[in-house]
């Protein structure tokens, strides 16, 4: 299990996601509030579009398997930094000697040349079942470019394989559909080998200039004997998201100015603050599409039937 | 307001019926009176739950914090009613902010003073668990009927024989291991043995997805909790739909109509294939109304599952409130 965070909007100094809110993304790697059992201790990382920087389509990248509440680089670097995007992960995985924690598993997964990138909070039950299987919904090219053991990485080879151009920038739309028809083909293949266990698949894809975020769990509420992982599955794994004009600190709180139309909008795993009053849970099975047109903020919600 | 006005006050509340004046006495002595002027705060949504405050004159106003640092105004209460229960009941925090909007006199209760109300074993507090159902369902209703009429027209629920056939129609299933239903949150504070006496209460049946277990406006036959699986409770309207709440494992439904006699006010639909626990109505009955042990576990139950799903309706509402 791992915490994620998208912020699409007017430019925002990437600390004050980061570290700045009392429950922000980093506090979430070991001191989670809506996550049982589990903390995020296996890795940082990120992906920050910044249009002032030199080369402004390519984000600023940092990922690291040191913990980021002692990481005094990222600290430096988010300080640095103002996104008008950004996908940013923590990562947990099992208390096991199977786990893999390297480099390699660090999301936001970014093959080289590519405009999309994915992090994913949730986890596909015996993937190793499956993973074969996917081969041939994923782009011969894309499939040698997995570097990693996890299962993000394979739905993020697999919502690439469906776009028309892998290495383009899809349209918020072209996008949204890349993913949903990712997770068919990933429910397809789970039934095809007869795996029926909840396994929560909270995505956010984003491109620089839109984000995608998905909701959903196939076979909610059915798990194995014995689960490890059962405390931390049974509630439906989160998702939260603050719209409004800019993300602002007032009067020593943090919160969303009014906007309308909507300029900024923050999906997370968990509210950045301690007080949830002004964030709005996203519907359990529902995708959200967030993009920067020259009128403001697009943004919708939408069920997802997969 | 003296010693004497203040139990003759609380003999009217419906929340203590029941009580003898012993008891109500002894209930005052432990409140605190205040009188708060009109535009004061009692409280902020997401404060600390220290205590509850019963209305003796006056109004206050309850709202929610809206996206866009707004608040939204989701309804007012006077005398004789109650307000800060979700919070005191369940420690996680004021659900709402309360502003006087009339200057008000309160009687305040402790939130550990409250918990010793519900404690034991002795009638009362059984007395008293079965009130703050009947209370809290009848909330859930309000905000539930307040967002039917935000759809507009009139609910669609199938002829009520046909949802008293639903039950009987499903396929029986075998009683989950009851070391995977501990440790699911709901039953954490269960007494094994009590635990075991609901557990062994009702019916296990399977469902596939899709299927309505319960119509809005027709009556609930049974108290359902998901063992596996989920149901999705919504307000349907022509082609306008509301998702209320997910009852996922741990989760129950179909109890509203129970309680309070009244049709269901919502609709639940499997939305992915569920086991679920069925306690028929008359089983429900006894178990709502009984003074033992698997009785008090299971008016814990209802009332944690009240609880959140007040919490979770209170969101639509309080967008519903700020768009208007």
């Amino acid at each position: 299990m791992c915490r994620i965070l998208a912020y699409l909007g007017e430019p925002l100094p990437v600390e004050q996601l980061l570290f700045d809110t009392d429950n922000s993304l980093v506090r979430q790697s070991y001191s989670p509030r809506l996550m049982n059992t589990f903390l995020n201790l296996a890795g940082f990382g990120m992906k920050a579009w910044d249009p002032t920087s030199l080369r402004p389509d390519d984000p600023f990248t940092y990922r690291a398997t040191a913990l980021p509440s002692f990481d005094r680089n990222l600290r430096f670097i988010s300080s640095k930094v103002a996104s008008t995007c950004l996908v940013a992960h923590v990562r947990g995985v099992t208390y096991s000697g199977e786990a893999v924690v390297a480099d390699t598993n660090l999301h936001p997964f970014h093959f080289a040349g590519a405009r999309v990138v994915l992090a994913h909070n949730g986890h596909l039950r015996q993937f190793a079942r499956m993973r074969y299987s996917l081969i041939e919904h994923v782009r011969p090219e894309l499939a040698q470019r997995i570097e990693g053991t996890t299962d993000s990485e394979w739905i993020y080879a697999l919502i690439l394989s469906q776009l028309d151009d892998p290495y383009g920038v899809p349209e918020t739309r072209e996008l949204a559909e890349a993913t949903a028809d990712a997770l068919r083909i990933l429910r397809d293949v789970r039934a095809a080998h007869g795996i029926d266990t909840s396994s929560p698949v909270n995505l956010c894809v984003g491109t620089g200039r839109s984000v995608v975020a998905t909701r959903v769990s196939f076979d909610y509420g059915w798990y194995p004997p014995e689960d490890e992982m059962l405390e931390t599955d049974l509630p439906f794994v989160s998702l939260w998201y603050a719209i409004g004009g800019a993300y602002t600190e007032q009067d020593g709180s943090w919160q969303m100015t009014p906007g309308e139309p909507p300029r900024s909008v923050i999906i997370a795993s968990e509210p950045l603050t301690a007080d949830f009053s002004s964030w709005l849970e996203v519907p359990e099975y529902s995708m959200l599409t967030a993009e920067l047109t020259p009128a403001g903020l697009a943004f919708e919600t939408r069920d997802l039937d997969v | 307001m003296s010693d004497r006005e203040t139990v003759d006050f609380l003999a009217g509340v419906p929340l203590l019926a029941g009580r003898d004046e012993a008891d109500l006495a002894e209930l005052a002595r432990v409140m605190r009176r205040r009188t708060v002027q009109e535009g004061e705060t009692l409280w902020r949504q997401g404060d600390d739950p220290r205590e509850l405050a019963l209305i003796v004159d006056g109004t206050v106003s309850a709202s929610v914090q809206v996206t866009g640092g707004r608040a939204a105004e989701i309804g007012r209460s006077g005398r004789g009613e109650i307000v800060g229960l979700i919070g005191v009941l369940d420690g996680e925090g004021h659900a709402t902010s309360v502003r006087v909007t009339e200057t008000a006199t309160v009687l305040a209760l402790g939130r550990l003073d409250f918990a010793a109300l519900l404690a034991g074993q002795q009638p009362s507090a059984f007395r008293l668990k079965r009130h703050l159902a009947t209370l809290l369902a009848a909330r859930l209703r309000s905000q539930l009927e307040y967002l039917a009429v935000s759809l507009g027209g009139a609910a669609a629920g199938p002829p009520a024989p046909e949802a008293a056939k639903i039950c009987d129609e499903l396929e029986d299933a075998r009683a989950p291991d009851s070391r995977y239903v501990r440790r699911m949150a709901t039953f954490h504070d269960f007494d094994p043995l009590a635990l075991w006496g609901f557990l062994t209460s009702g019916r296990y049946v399977r469902c596939p997805p899709g299927r309505t277990l319960l119509a809005e406006g027709a009556p609930s036959t049974a108290y359902y909790l998901t063992i596996n699986g989920a149901v999705e409770k919504v307000i349907v309207r022509g082609d306008r739909r509301i998702r209320v709440g997910l009852a996922g494992p741990g989760k129950a439904f179909g109890y509203e109509s129970l309680i309070d006699g009244r049709p269901s006010p919502v609709t639940a639909i499997t939305r992915e294939r569920a086991l679920l626990l069925v306690v028929p109505r008359d089983l429900f009955g006894r178990l709502f109304n009984g003074e033992d042990t698997v009785s008090r576990g299971f008016l814990d139950v209802i009332q944690k599952d009240l609880m959140a799903t007040l919490r979770e309706t209170l969101r639509p509402c309080a967008r519903l409130a700020a768009s208007r």
